[in-house]
């Protein structure tokens, strides 16, 4: 499944992945492979994700760039203020704001 | 004419330093440019997405959306937000945006002007200037007159939080954004867009119900967490608009600038060689007269 994140500002991750969790507004979830259409408000909380293996970009916050990866089953955790997520045909959109300390995972 | 000739080349190398300064301030208005049009693009996948996600609320709604943020009022206390930039030295750029926001004081806004309700919202110190010495009938709010110095979406969002408050307690009825929209380095337009209260959002012909979609909380709760942030990242895009084309604006300023030290070079130069061959016939003369008496003697 294919999962975009955005920021108002750039681009953050893109790419193929196994799962994502999510703090919606009404509680979080986790949104796995053939997810029913879903659109929700997201709170202030952790979003994961878990890698799978046909290549992600990510932004690099150490170096500030853009980069690429292969591997797979690599968790990866950042705090978000607040946003939306979209989910429709395993094309999941993840739209949030207020990214505080990048991706660590 | 000596005197005149050490004038004359004294001209030359000024121009010639002014050119060297608007050649540079040039270049770096072309990379900022460059960095500006970057933040515009970066921005627009969100923004579209953000689009997308209301479309598809309003094709799943019955009847039509209502937020707080449509809410036409009695226009009694309004707010004009004026975007310009910090520094000048970017042609008629800051002037034009001024003379944007004049125009809806002295038509949309005249009564809530002349009841003194009226708050100017002054983003950009070149904006406060023009109007903390004109306007003094007016409320002028600086308290973000800096934000061109940390353009991030925190930042941003702060201000058009702030507004969109304002206009929420009925502090605002109307809030009119005076800016400069960016078409491409060598045209701006500078307008006066009205940002709250929003155009009633209405269902589009063709949006189709894409999917049976779940609602988390609920389509009418979702909507008004949707619109505040649809509504700040406009309020982004006119601030990256406007710092676009404030550098558009620069750098077209400082290639015309740089023209004309050229122009002006090639005049000086002209009346430098003439003073000079004057010199030198003059010279030539008094030798040649001075040869003639000798000969004669």
């Amino acid at each position: 499944m294919n999962i975009t994140v955005l920021t108002p500002e750039k681009e953050i991750f893109s790419g193929n992945i196994n799962s994502v969790k999510v703090p919606g507004s009404q509680g979080a979830f986790q949104v796995l492979k053939n997810h029913a259409p879903i659109v929700s408000s997201l709170d202030e909380g952790k979003v994961s994700i878990v890698t799978a293996g046909g290549g992600y970009r990510y932004f690099d916050v150490e170096s500030g760039a853009i980069k690429e990866s292969n591997e797979a089953g690599r968790t990866l955790v950042f705090a978000i203020q607040g946003g939306f997520i979209e989910v429709l045909n395993d094309e999941v959109s993840l739209l949030v704001t207020g990214i505080e300390n990048g991706l660590d995972g | 004419m000596a005197a005149n000739l050490k004038e004359v080349r004294e001209r030359i190398r000024s121009v010639q330093n002014t050119q060297q300064i608007t050649k540079a301030m040039k270049m770096v208005s072309a990379a900022k440019l460059r960095r500006a049009q970057d933040a515009i693009l970066s921005m627009r996948p969100y923004a579209e997405k953000l689009n997308g996600m209301l479309r598809n609320i309003l094709s799943n709604l019955e009847g039509d959306a209502e937020t707080v943020f449509g809410q036409e009022r009695e226009l009694k206390n309004a707010c004009l937000v004026v975007m310009t930039s910090d520094r000048g030295l970017c042609g008629a750029f800051n002037t034009n945006v001024c003379k944007a926001a004049v125009r809806t004081i002295e038509t949309k806004f005249a009564d809530v002007y002349a009841d003194g309700n009226l708050t100017i919202l002054c983003i950009g110190k070149r904006g406060y200037d023009y109007f903390r010495k004109r306007y003094t009938g007016a409320r002028i709010d600086n308290s973000h007159v800096n934000l061109f110095h940390g353009l991030s979406y925190e930042n941003i969002a702060k201000v058009a939080g702030s507004l969109l408050d304002a206009f929420e307690k009925q502090e605002f009825d109307a809030v009119d954004i005076a800016y400069g929209k960016f078409k491409n380095a060598a045209t701006q337009y500078t307008i006066t867009e009205q940002f709250l209260p929003v155009a009633k959002i209405e269902r589009e012909e063709g949006d189709a119900m894409l999917a049976d979609y779940i609602f988390e909380p609920g389509k009418v709760e979702l909507l008004q967490y949707l619109v505040p942030t649809i509504l700040k990242t406009q309020f982004q895009k006119c601030l990256l608009d406007t710092h676009a084309s404030e550098h558009g604006a620069r750098m077209t300023a400082m290639d015309k600038a740089t023209e004309n030290a050229n122009e002006l070079l090639r005049e000086l130069r002209i009346s430098y060689n003439k003073a000079r061959q004057e010199a030198i016939t003059n010279e030539i003369l008094e030798i040649v007269g001075g040869a003639a008496a000798l000969e004669q003697g």
